[in-house]
C-alpha cells in the first residue's frame, strides 16, 4: 500500500513538472501575447533606454562639472542623489526588459522563427552575462555613484545593444507592420 | 485625402506653425509649455484656431503634436547648464517675480503635465529631475543676488 502511494505521489509530481516545463501550456494566445510583449520590450530598449542621447546625458560627467562649479554643496548632494536614482532606475528598467526578452526566447521564439541552435545558445549566454553585468553595475552605482563606473556602464550598454540586435532577428517577420509610415500615422493619432 | 497629400498638409501646417508662432519662443522649454497649453486634457487633442482655419483641424492637431514631441526631444537632450539657462529665460519672459515663479514651479511642478503623451517614463523622470535641480540652482542664485522685479512694473527702456 505504501509503495502504491509513493508511486502515485511520484507520478503526480512528474505530471506537475511536465505541465510547468511544457512551453505549449500557454497556448497560441499566450505565445502571441509574449511575442507582442517581447517586441515592445525590444522597442523600449532600442528606441528609449539605449538611445544615445539619454544614455550620454545620464552618464556624462559634464552636468556634474557644471553643478560642482556653480552650485552650493546641498545642491551638489541633491544632484548626486537624483542622478544615482535615475541611473539605478535605468539599469533596473534595462534588466526588466531583458527578462521579458529572455522569457520570450526561452519559451516562445521557436514558434515564430528558426534561429540557429548556436545563435540561441550564444543569445542565452549573452542574456545571462548581461543580467549579471546589470546587477554589478547597480551595485557599483549604489556604492560609488553614477560617475564612478564608466567602463562597466559602457560595457553593459554595448552588450545590451548587441543582444538587442541579435534578438531583433526574431521579429524581422513583423517588419511590414512596423514600417515608418505605419508608425508615423499611429504615433500622431495616439498622441493627438 | 490620400496619405501623401495628408502628410504634405501636415508638413505645411508645421512649417507655418514654426514661422508664425514658435519663432516667438526661442528655447525648447518655452515651446514645450506653450504647446502643452494647446492640448485639451480631456481628449489629448491639440487646438489652434488660426492654424486650423488655414489648414484643417486634423492637420493642425498633428502639426502641434509633432512640434510638441520635437520640443520635448530637444529639451531632453539639453545639458543641465542649458536647461538652467532655458528656465531662467522662460522665467524672465513671464514677467513674474522670480521668487513667486520659483515657488509656484516647485510646488505645482507644471512641467509634469507639459510633456507629450506616450513618452518613455524613465526619460520623463530624467527631465523632471533636471528641472528640479535647475529650479534649485535658480533659487540659490536668487537668494544671493538682488531680487528681480516683475517686468510689468519695470520702467520702459529709454528710447534712443
Amino acid at each position: 500500500m505504501i509503495t502504491l502511494i509513493f508511486f502515485l505521489v511520484v507520478a503526480v509530481a512528474l505530471l506537475a513538472l511536465l505541465l510547468v516545463l511544457d512551453p505549449r501550456t500557454e497556448g497560441a494566445e499566450g505565445s502571441a501575447r509574449a511575442l507582442l510583449q517581447a517586441r515592445d520590450a525590444l522597442h523600449t530598449l532600442q528606441l528609449d533606454l539605449l538611445a544615445l542621447n539619454l544614455v550620454q546625458n545620464i552618464f556624462s560627467p559634464n552636468d556634474w562639472k557644471y553643478v560642482s562649479a556653480n552650485a552650493p554643496v546641498e545642491i551638489q548632494n541633491l544632484f548626486m542623489e537624483e542622478r544615482r536614482k535615475i541611473a539605478l532606475d535605468w539599469v533596473g528598467e534595462i534588466r526588466l526588459q531583458l527578462i521579458c526578452l529572455q522569457h520570450f526566447h526561452r519559451r516562445h521564439a521557436r514558434h515564430f522563427v528558426n534561429l540557429k541552435i548556436s545563435t540561441e545558445l550564444a543569445l542565452a549566454f549573452d542574456f545571462a552575462l548581461l543580467r549579471l553585468q546589470c546587477r554589478a553595475l547597480a551595485l557599483l552605482l549604489r556604492l560609488r555613484g553614477p560617475y564612478a563606473t564608466p567602463y562597466i556602464a559602457g560595457k553593459t550598454i554595448a552588450a545590451a545593444i548587441r543582444v538587442c540586435a541579435i534578438s531583433g532577428q526574431s521579429f524581422a517577420f513583423l517588419a511590414p507592420a512596423t514600417s515608418p509610415i505605419a508608425d508615423h500615422s499611429a504615433g500622431n493619432g495616439a498622441a493627438a | 485625402m490620400n496619405p501623401s497629400s495628408r502628410h504634405e498638409h501636415v508638413r505645411a501646417a508645421s512649417r507655418d506653425l514654426r514661422l508664425r508662432t514658435l519663432s516667438q519662443y526661442p528655447n525648447p522649454l518655452g515651446r514645450l509649455i506653450y504647446l502643452a497649453s494647446l492640448r485639451d486634457y480631456n481628449s489629448g487633442l491639440y487646438y489652434h484656431d488660426g492654424l486650423a482655419s488655414r489648414f484643417s483641424e486634423e492637420a493642425a492637431c498633428e502639426a502641434l503634436a509633432d512640434s510638441h514631441r520635437e520640443a520635448y526631444r530637444e529639451l531632453l537632450s539639453s545639458s543641465l547648464e542649458d536647461i538652467v539657462a532655458q528656465l531662467e529665460g522662460y522665467m524672465l519672459s513671464t514677467g513674474r517675480d522670480s521668487y513667486e515663479f520659483l515657488s509656484a514651479w516647485k510646488s505645482l511642478r507644471p512641467y509634469q503635465v507639459a510633456i507629450p503623451a506616450e513618452t518613455n517614463p524613465l526619460a520623463a523622470e530624467f527631465l523632471f529631475s533636471n528641472l528640479k535641480i535647475a529650479l534649485a540652482i535658480l533659487e540659490s542664485r536668487s537668494r544671493t543676488s538682488p531680487r528681480v522685479e516683475p517686468a510689468a512694473s519695470q520702467p520702459l527702456p529709454l528710447a534712443r
